[in-house]
């Protein structure tokens, strides 16, 4: 198919028409472009002519998709369809922001996160963001690299291609790329849906965090891949190269570095989880975590992560009495900790308490609540500081009762209670 | 400052050869040579982009020109990152047999599918205007016996009528995968059409998609089929100027 040229226009269905400023990129499916809708800069993604298996559902499927709205903010969500014009039709959708890169350029090592918080943050906002989808009764159906924008400083994370999301139960056919989908749908046997989504979410978390991929180890490494052997390694054959049983795809010195590295770096609880869904999770759809499960495993580990005076970031384990600092290799003590329910959160210079921790009702992880911060005239003097905007209540050991108010300051001790109204906390 | 920062390299990603095999005997002198320098310098930066933000697969580009005899521009394939095209020259005649036995040669772990982290399957892109001078046969019969080649991705482009399309057809093993220019615009369309599309289809972790029966993917059919949409659309731009 021929490109549109600059200042071709395309109609939408809604009579109006938008103007084609350039070509942004093209993939499998087609071509993204640069459009102006009523002075204001959209991307339309046009399809390739016959390209589709069945066009008429799948456009009838956006519009429907475009009736009922993002699930969250997260989503580059289809906003308006066009016409058909050329053979083919196509829909508007928001620009990415710039801030935001292509997954595949982290998996690359184009661009860096600045920092574990970032990739853990980025891991709960995938998480998050498939949540939400599969609660509005959606499956994404084909999960992989080219899904995902996100912002290597903040970890904020943007959803795109969008166009292949479905209701449940429905299939339009795409099932993706090999190395991405769940085995069942590799050999075949199933189509995608909500269970094979969150085998790929697996996929896609230990890509994040491992920047490898979990099955691709000394047995992949043959000389040629070919297609029926990518059938054999993700579909009829997986073995995950951490499998606790079996050691005969361990990741390869030399060309797995980054499994090697960053894996034991990890708390045992997210390595169990890893564990769980490429071992039993491989053939047993139940046996896959849920969205709401990572998230609580990534909460947990963003409450204990602390950052060292180098700037290092290290994850404390409460049970030890000290940890060795990854950076400079100095020994912390083990910080004390704020115990709210569900919750324990290390207290730490520059650690921060979410909404989810002072509101028992809320599983908001981004709007932040308080900081815990470092006196200047005396820096082992550290305090909790209310960011807030309501009052809490404490209480000292010996019972002394006390207002903080927005802005004010807890001091870190043992034992003090803290009433933040919607939740209760103690440091221990 | 963190440890994500200090990784040395990305995910590891496998390497896809994409071979261009050139002939530049006599007849290819003027605008067939030309169009095919100009194509292939203006795709370089294209092919670069593919492999850059691809967590698959890079793209490396191996280069085999023919006449009377035939070499490789390059001792090894270069990442598509560090690659830039010499403008070839041409002169002698049409030794496609010793280019079909140097390609089999290199068809090997040993040679240039020695990647560590191991390879996809190649890409092969064959261009010529003429009939063998040389007995192809014994060197297409004795690549045809190569895993690398019966894996790989395979089309040529028949520049002008006087090219053999029967030998064409013969090495890519279908009539499908062999396209004819008849202008230099359309040569140029064809390589730059050709180059993006196998080094997409090839770098990537092969694509499963639900026909309805049995799920069964090739890349070479994807292939084909792009190629034949791709052809359907060029026929008309298709100018009365030819060779």
């Amino acid at each position: 198919m021929n490109t549109f040229e600059k200042g071709t226009k395309i109609k939408l269905e809604s009579g109006d028409s938008v103007e084609v400023v350039k070509k942004l990129g093209d993939g499998g499916q087609g071509i993204v472009y640069f459009v102006n809708y009523k002075k204001k800069p959209y991307a339309l993604k046009w399809y390739y002519p016959n390209k589709l298996k069945n066009a008429q559902q799948f456009k009838e499927n956006i519009v429907n998709n475009i009736k009922q709205g993002p699930p969250t903010e997260a989503f580059i969500w289809p906003q308006m369809i066009t016409k058909n014009q050329d053979d083919s039709f196509g829909y508007l959708m928001d620009l990415r922001p710039v801030e935001y890169e292509d997954f595949s350029r982290f998996l690359t090592a184009k661009v860096k996160f600045s920092s574990v918080s970032a990739v853990v943050n980025a891991a709960l906002n995938i998480v998050n963001g498939f949540r939400e989808l599969h609660r509005c009764g959606y499956s994404y159906q084909d999960i992989n690299d080219g899904n995902f924008f996100i912002n290597s400083e903040s970890g904020e994370v943007l959803i795109c291609d969008n166009d292949n999301v479905a209701q449940y139960g429905d299939n339009l056919g795409i099932a993706g790329k090999c190395r991405y989908m769940a085995p069942e749908v590799v050999l075949g046997e199933k189509h995608p849906s909500v269970h094979t989504d969150r085998y790929s979410l697996a996929v896609t978390l230990f890509l994040l965090l491992f920047v490898s991929h979990p099955l691709e180890g000394s047995r992949t490494t043959c000389p040629c891949m070919t297609e029926s052997l990518e059938k054999k390694f993700y579909g009829s054959e997986p073995v995950f190269i951490f499998d606790p049983e079996n050691d005969t795809n361990r990741p390869v010195r030399g060309i797995h570095n980054n499994a090697i590295k960053l894996w034991p770096i990890y708390p045992r609880y997210i390595q169990e989880a890893f564990e769980k869904s490429f071992g039993e999770g491989l053939k047993k759809e139940n046996a896959r975590l849920t969205e709401t499960q990572w998230q609580k495993l990534f909460l947990r580990l963003r409450d204990e992560t602390i950052t060292c005076g180098c700037g290092s970031e290290v994850f404390v384990d409460s049970e030890a009495d000290a940890i060795q600092c990854m950076g400079c290799g100095k020994t912390i003590q083990t910080p004390l900790f704020l115990k709210v329910k569900n919750n324990q959160v290390a207290l730490y210079p520059k650690s921060k308490l979410y909404k989810c921790h002072t509101n028992i009702d809320s599983d908001d992880f981004k709007e932040e609540m308080g900081e815990v911060i470092q006196s200047k005239s005396n820096p082992g003097l550290w305090g909790l500081r209310n960011s807030s905007n309501t009052t809490w209540y404490m209480t000292t050991p010996d019972g002394k009762q006390k207002d903080v108010r927005p802005g004010g300051v807890v001091q870190i001790l043992r034992g003090i209670m803290i009433d933040f109204g919607k939740n209760r906390g103690e440091i221990i | 400052m963190g440890i994500y920062d200090e990784l040395c390299g990305g995910i590891a990603r496998r390497t896809m050869v994409l071979f261009f095999l050139v002939d530049t005997s006599g007849s290819m002198a003027g605008s067939k040579i030309g169009a095919v320098n100009e194509a292939i310098n203006d795709i370089v930066p294209e092919l670069r982009d593919i492999s850059d933000n691809n967590a698959d697969a890079q793209i490396k580009i191996a280069v085999l020109e023919f006449n009377s005899g035939a070499e490789w521009l390059y001792p090894n394939p270069i990442e598509a990152e560090n690659f830039e095209w010499d403008y070839l020259d041409v002169g002698g005649v049409t030794d496609l047999g010793t280019a079909f036995t140097m390609l089999d040669e290199k068809l090997s772990r040993n040679e240039f599918m020695s990647d560590v982290a191991g390879s996809f399957a190649p890409a092969i892109f064959l261009m010529s205007d003429g009939q063998p001078t040389d007995h192809y046969e014994k060197g297409l019969a004795k690549l045809k016996e190569n895993n690398w080649y019966k894996n790989a991705i395979k089309v040529a482009v028949a520049i002008g009528d006087d090219a053999d399309q029967d030998v064409l057809k013969d090495f890519t093993g279908n009539s499908e995968s062999v396209l004819t220019a008849r202008n230099p615009e359309a040569l140029k369309k064809m390589i730059t059409f050709v180059s993006v599309t196998a080094s997409k289809i090839g770098s990537q972790s092969s694509s499963v998609e639900f026909s309805g029966k049995s799920s069964a993917p090739s890349k070479q059919d994807d292939f084909v089929e792009q190629i034949q949409d791709f052809n359907a659309d060029i026929f008309d731009d298709d100018a009365e100027i030819e060779w």
